[in-house]
């Protein structure tokens, strides 16, 4: 055997303009532990590195495995150091780049801090135009705000593994974000039937008709990998935002738009027509089973 | 001589000018250089989007961030004369999953901040476990997600209640989580029962322990931090919460207070860009956090802890662990409370009939978080943020200083770097 | 003459079933007389429907597609949504004055009869060809900035109520001008109440 093979694959887990949100969902992971011990941590915001930040700066170090946590903004400097000088160095040196969440794959929430100048590695928004252009076949995206900690962990352990991991246009792994996250949804015989959630805090109802759920239009796994191990934004009836998509945050989002009560937007790939014609069909039949409530307490007073 | 200190592995990065003379420091400036404009994102949003945007200001406290959001927007419905009615289902529920928020960075702080720097300070041999403390955060962050559906960055909290509806299999799954997690304290952090170690009378009583806990208490005397790190020996709390209450002390000596008399002024950092705004209450500069909430509430041992050695850095870590295994006995306790028989959400007006001002006002793990919003016609017209940090860790000139400046005042620099860890610094939040 | 496929025979008998229904009232039209209308035995006509209530069903689904089929060729159209207004406008009228059994059997059977309907044909499922186009019509007026955005079923209620009730008073021979008379000031109406404000 090869001793370089032999070798843990080495992290820098870097951060541009960030809410450490992806951070924290990372250390969420269950058996950490395990994961961290294949690889070694040159540098992480919050878990023991080999590295101090300085030697990171310097811009002396090799890396394998370069994640990127936050939105681009060119003007940023880390300890006094400008950033896409730092970017641009472990994007040129690392095997694999990893934009972690929706901030560093699209821009996200803080792209709107600059909107001329900030964006992704990659991608901004949709576009792909990001200052990372140059090492694009190297670029994982794991889009989300946050990430879910397995979505890192599953690249992680393929790279570890030394597997591919495919990737879809908007260069994130298929295997995470072929299913939109209105699969396994609790409410889904709910979306099946028409029958939209009177208001918010029930366990009845689809999210979709009235309160702005972009589940059937976003690419994530959240309903399939639950959160945190036991849910998910739908599961306890808050809206799906779209926060896996290029153009989160979108506005009113918590609220559907409707063109004269028909949603703007309709589930992916379905013709709107043919999306009416069902919904207007199930629509009229009317479940009784679906109408009431699922479980009906007895009231203390 | 001024020398430049980078810190990181903070929540975000900051950077100290120390001033030293006759190797001590003699003043210091704090600088936190990222800024990212939450409050102008927000304008010209629907006023409910705020409730998706902030708790994003950070990632380690964004549940604080979404209750503050709910609380100004009840607050500005109360203002354009349509009062908010709320269960006292959604009132509990919006308390538990708040204090677990608290309960899963003070398990961070001791284990992935504090424990390591006495380790280097004190230069232990003794094995670190930091991932004990993402273990107990990941417990704490599971119970969340029962109700809030993810942690980090849930948006279940909405004008009128909890977007939630939970059943008594929810209920009891949160309950075995928190089992987990108060085994987990006893064992692997305290080595005594919870009771018993909320029952500690004075600070002697560690003697009895040989756990994390007591080795942080024990090295804290070593580095003589019960004679250091003093700041102002003044406190405040602003939120009402169940586990807590308003109060503004000097020294022990309670007095009312009002959210209204919080200030910001200009911050003092040359040569440095920084980007947060110091705040005080009436214009005085204040300690906020655990020691202050338990001084607020005469939390017996942290009061005794107080009268020997004041606003010591040991008080301040020592104040952080008690808080700690307090919120995990009343977040038990609150559990107990919930009917789920009652409604998670009471329907009012539409935002867009709303507006009005409104203030919201939490206690978050590094104490008050503020937020004001301006609506009109469900728009935002103006929001500002208010952070616990800006209260602890402002940079002020040599003459006013802030907390975290004076109680720096007067050690070695390593002894300064330690006791700016013991505010429990989140930049990401001061730079919203 | 050249003998009728089966498609063409079931045209034929829905034709004719569409003018003796809206003629003579459903119940009090037989098969017997629709059969006889077509020149064919009752024992074959039911060849082509098992029942009275299933012909009553498909004519309306045969309506609905008419319709549905039209407007949707409107909707394709490249045109400003005022136009498409006077277009459907034109071709309500247009139906009505060349084949006013569609319209009077809509009016006059399905919308009076509904105890016919109730079972397999409620709410969309008969007529969702022509609703499903009207959304699509209202959708994209909005989507266009053409149109307020509003309840769906106050502006279709709105609009084909409105159309519905020239027809009525046309057929009721009440109108003093003939359908096409009215096609521009009607398209007119429509189109100011429901135009973006």
């Amino acid at each position: 055997m090869h001793s370089k093979n032999d070798k843990k694959p080495s992290i820098i887990w870097f951060q541009g303009l960030t809410c450490n949100g992806n951070t924290h969902s990372f250390l969420n992971l269950e058996n950490l532990e395990n994961l961290l011990n294949k690889f070694e941590i040159l540098s992480h915001p919050s878990l023991p590195s080999t590295q101090d930040f300085n030697s990171i700066t310097e811009c002396t170090l090799e890396c394998d495995i370069f994640i990127f946590e936050g939105t681009y903004d060119p003007l940023m400097k880390r300890n006094d150091t400008s950033i896409s000088k730092i970017v641009k160095y472990y994007a040129q040196k690392a095997r694999y780049i990893i934009a972690l969440g929706s901030c560093a794959s699209f821009g996200g929430v803080f792209k709107a801090s600059a909107p001329e100048r900030n964006s992704g590695l990659l991608f901004n928004e949709q576009e792909k135009s990001g200052p990372l252009l140059k090492y694009e076949s190297k670029v994982i995206n794991i889009s989300g705000c946050p990430i879910h900690p397995e979505w890192l962990a599953y690249t992680l352990s393929m790279i570890e593994k030394r597997r591919e991991v495919e990737t879809d246009s908007l260069h994130r792994p298929i295997e995470l974000y072929s299913t939109l996250s209105h699969h396994g949804c609790t409410r889904n015989e709910y979306f099946e039937w028409k029958v939209d959630a009177g208001a918010f805090g029930e366990k009845e109802g689809c999210l979709y008709y009235k309160q702005g759920c972009r589940a059937p239009m976003t690419h994530a796994p959240c309903n399939k990998i639950l959160w945190n191990e036991v849910s998910s934004k739908t599961r306890v009836g808050t809206p799906c935002f779209g926060c896996t998509e290029p153009d989160f945050p979108r506005k009113n989002l918590f609220s559907t738009k409707t063109n004269m009560s028909i949603p703007e937007d309709i589930p992916l790939g379905v013709p709107k027509r043919s999306y009416l014609t069902m919904a207007g069909i199930a629509k009229t039949f009317r479940i009784k089973r679906l109408e009431g409530k699922l479980i009906d307490y007895k009231t203390a007073d | 001589m001024i020398t430049k200190q980078l810190i990181e592995q903070i929540e975000g990065e900051a950077s100290i000018l120390f001033d030293m003379k006759n190797g001590v420091v003699d003043f210091a400036t704090i600088s936190f250089p990222h800024f990212r404009g939450i409050e102008s994102i927000l304008k010209g949003k629907n006023a409910l989007d705020a409730l998706v945007i902030t708790p994003r200001v950070c990632g380690i406290c964004g549940h604080a961030h979404l209750m503050a959001t709910v609380r100004a927007l009840e607050d500005a419905y109360k203002n354009a004369g349509y009062p908010i009615e709320l269960s006292k289902k959604s009132k509990i529920i919006r308390e538990f999953t708040l204090t677990m928020e608290i309960v899963q960075n003070h398990f961070k702080w001791i284990y992935l901040t504090i424990i390591p720097e006495v380790a280097k300070l004190s230069n232990s041999t003794r094995e670190q476990t930091p991932l004990k403390g993402a273990y107990a955060a990941s417990i704490a962050s599971k119970a969340i997600a029962v109700f809030a559906g993810q942690w980090p960055h849930s948006s279940y909290m909405i004008p009128g209640g909890i977007t939630t509806d939970p059943t008594n299999l929810d209920v009891l799954k949160v309950e075995s989580f928190m089992d987990e997690l108060i085994g987990f304290f006893e064992k692997e952090s305290l080595g005594v029962s919870l009771e018993k170690f909320l029952s500690f009378e004075s600070c002697k009583d560690f003697k009895i322990l040989n756990s994390d806990i007591s080795f942080l208490e024990n090295s804290l005397i070593d580095m003589k931090m019960n004679q250091k790190g003093f700041a102002y020996d003044r406190f405040l709390v602003i939120a009402k919460h169940t586990f807590t209450k308003p109060s503004k002390l000097k020294h022990t000596r309670p007095f009312s207070i009002n959210a209204k008399y919080v200030n910001t002024i200009d911050s003092y950092s040359p040569n440095q860009i920084s980007y947060a705004k110091n705040a005080q209450y009436k214009n005085i500069f204040y300690e906020t956090g655990p020691l202050a909430r338990a001084m607020a509430t005469n939390f017996p041992i942290v009061k005794n802890m107080h009268r020997r050695f004041k606003d010591s850095a040991y008080s301040r870590a020592i104040a952080r662990v008690f808080e700690l295994a307090t919120l995990l006995q009343h977040a038990k306790e609150l559990l107990v409370q919930i009917d789920i028989s009652q409604k998670s959400f009471i329907k009012s007006v539409d935002i867009s009939k709303i507006t009005a001002k409104g203030i919201g006002v939490v206690e978050a793990p590094r104490g008050p978080l503020l937020h004001s919003v301006n609506i009109k016609e469900g728009i935002i017209q103006d929001y500002k943020i208010i952070t616990p940090t800006q209260f602890n860790i402002g940079s002020s000139s040599k003459s006013d200083p802030t907390p975290a400046q004076k109680a720096m005042k007067g050690v070695t620099k390593a002894e300064a770097l330690f006791i700016f860890r013991t505010f429990d610094v989140c930049s990401v939040c001061t730079t919203h | 003459m050249a003998k009728l496929t089966k498609q063409e025979r079931r045209t034929t008998i829905i034709s004719a079933a569409l003018k003796l229904f809206s003629e003579k009232g459903f119940y009090i039209t037989t098969i017997p007389d629709i059969a006889k209308k077509v020149g064919m035995s009752v024992g074959n006509f039911y060849n082509y429907f098992t029942s009275k209530d299933i012909l009553a069903k498909e004519l309306i689904i045969y309506i609905s597609e008419y319709l549905g089929k039209r407007i949707r060729e409107i909707n394709d159209k490249d045109i400003s949504t005022e136009k498409k207004i006077y277009e459907i406008v034109s071709m309500y009228f247009n139906m009505a004055e060349e084949r006013p059994e569609m319209i009077e059997y809509f009016l006059r059977v399905y919308l009076s009869n509904r105890e016919v309907f109730e079972d397999g044909c409620e709410g969309m499922i008969c007529v969702s060809a022509f609703v499903t186009e009207m959304m699509m019509f209202f959708d994209n007026g909005v989507e266009r900035d053409e149109l307020h955005n509003q309840d769906f079923f106050s502006a279709f209620g709105l609009f084909m109520g409105y159309l519905g009730g020239m027809v009525f008073l046309f057929g009721e021979k009440i109108l003093p001008e003939p359908l096409e008379w009215y096609k521009e000031s009607i398209s007119q109406n429509i189109y100011n109440a429901l135009k973006k404000r």
